[in-house]
């Protein structure tokens, strides 16, 4: 078991998110020696949607805005509980000017916090839940879903 | 060349008065209409009609499909200009984000370039750079409508046409996957998109533009689309409480029906077929309901599915025991 107080929190600008931070910040509010690694796998826009480069250029560039600044926000607020926290974002593989060499294909975002947690031996993962029907898992698919399936050595904490 | 020479070199019958002007760029595809001719990748599309979408008896016109007539070779083609657009889609109860992408259409038409499960054609660009996309025509029937015109009973239909129809379209199916294999989707797997070629008696997949952005199951809208045509295809059209209060029903009418039995999206459709043909193979209920709103376990990928159909097909070639 990677340690527990070394914790991701996985975020996707969401309200759902944004209750797992409030949560953890809540729970873990001035406990020493946690670590709050508040994960972001990138989820740009497809170039399909648009007609020209620059269009979809742009439109990635105000995702990305707007990741960023969620992600700040969370960790100032994870830092007012006294908790020692920092940003990360796993880039899109597909992205315009993704110049990392770990990035993210797409295809699975719980394949790749997985992937992220394994790598750091982080010992928690917290995700927002939507609260999604049984059709539209089915559809859609359901990132907590599958990263409750995938976890190994860790804990999942799922924020309703 | 001037428009009207060439339409009459290559078309003599077609009245002058009414031959248009060549368009280069096809940019205001509004613009374009009956008579005009468009010059693209080196050849001449004289325009015959704008195409319409049709359901519920309702004509809706498709500004940037053209019917043509391809100049050069006397070819009946279908013309696609560039249009994108994004738009809300409901499926039953749930409202998703679809959007038109000619740009992945354009892709599929060279990933599927002479695999006749799919419609064919090529893209090319105009002028101002738009991908504009060339089809052939594909002349045949609609596989659903063949299915549901069929005069027979259903449990008739059920041991002497649907092994076959399934058979057939299990080949649909695993050209689904192929699309899949090479990371695209379909994107809008529905009746009115699988159609039977005269010539060939092939099943054809058309119409690729749609797309969606589903990133942890990217696959899920096109699998429950197979599962929708499935349920089509078994029922011999979709079990309904009205369908089921015609008179040409067959089925079994003293049943008590549960919401469980219902699709899980559509929930006036019946996947427990089961219960109203009682004949029908428990192989291929099981599989029908997979798509049920009881249902816990989904399908990820065409092959699953397909391997659970294939089990029904065998069961139904056993015959009728029942």
């Amino acid at each position: 078991m990677n340690d527990s107080k070394r914790l991701i929190v996985a975020v996707d600008g969401s309200e759902n998110s944004w209750r797992a931070v409030e949560y953890v910040a809540r729970i873990l509010a001035g406990l020493p020696d946690v670590w709050v690694c508040v994960l972001s796998v990138e989820r740009l826009p497809s170039r399909d949607r648009f007609a020209t480069e620059e269009a979809w250029e742009t439109a990635c560039r105000i995702h990305r805005e707007r990741v960023q600044e969620f992600m700040e926000r969370c960790r100032r607020h994870l830092e007012q509980a006294g908790l020692a926290a920092e940003t990360m974002i796993v880039p899109a593989c597909h992205g315009p000017e993704t110049e990392a060499t770990a990035c993210s294909l797409g295809t699975s975002i719980a394949r790749d916090i997985i992937a992220f947690q394994e790598q750091g031996q982080f010992g928690t993962v917290v995700v927002g839940r939507r609260g999604v029907s049984r059709a539209e898992e089915f559809l859609f698919g359901s990132v907590t879903t599958k990263v409750t399936h995938l976890a190994r050595n860790c804990a999942v904490w799922v924020v309703q | 060349m001037l428009a009207h020479q060439l339409v009459a070199q290559y078309y003599p019958d077609f009245p002058r008065r009414r031959v248009g002007r060549i368009v280069t760029d096809t940019t205001d595809f509004m613009g374009i209409g009956y008579g005009d001719v468009m010059a693209l990748g080196g050849r001449h599309y004289l325009v015959l009609r704008d195409e319409k979408e049709r359901s519920f008896g309702l004509e809706d016109p498709k500004y940037w499909v053209k019917r043509c007539l391809e100049l050069e070779t006397g070819e009946s083609k279908i013309v696609k200009l560039v249009f994108y657009e994004e738009f809300p889609v409901t499926l039953g109860e749930l409202t998703i984000q679809c959007f038109r992408s000619p740009r992945k259409e354009a892709r599929i038409l060279q990933l599927v370039a002479g695999d006749r499960r799919f419609m064919q054609g090529r893209c090319t660009l105009d002028a101002a750079g738009n991908e504009v996309r060339i089809l052939d025509i594909l002349r045949g029937e609609l596989l659903a409508n063949t299915v549901h015109r069929l005069a027979m009973d259903h449990r008739t239909y059920c041991f002497s046409k649907l092994p076959e129809v399934l058979t057939q379209f299990g080949h649909a199916c695993q050209a689904i996957a192929f699309l899949h294999q090479h990371g695209e989707n379909h994107g809008d797997i529905r009746r009115d998109h699988l159609w039977i070629e005269n010539e060939t008696a092939n099943l054809v997949w058309i119409d690729f533009d749609y797309t969606y952005e589903f990133h942890e199951n990217p696959f899920g809208l096109d699998i429950f689309g197979l599962g929708n045509l499935l349920l089509y295809l078994c029922g011999k059209g979709f079990v309904t409480h009205l369908a089921m209060a015609e008179d040409l029903f067959s089925g079994n009418r003293d049943v008590v029906l549960e919401a469980g039995d219902f699709s899980a999206l559509f929930r006036h459709r019946l996947c427990n077929l089961r219960k109203v043909y009682p004949y029908l193979p428990k192989e291929l209920n099981d599989t029908l309901m997979h798509f049920a709103a009881s249902s816990e376990v989904f399908y990820f990928h065409v092959a699953e599915f397909l391997e659970d159909v294939e089990r029904g097909i065998a069961a139904l070639r056993q015959g009728d025991w029942s």
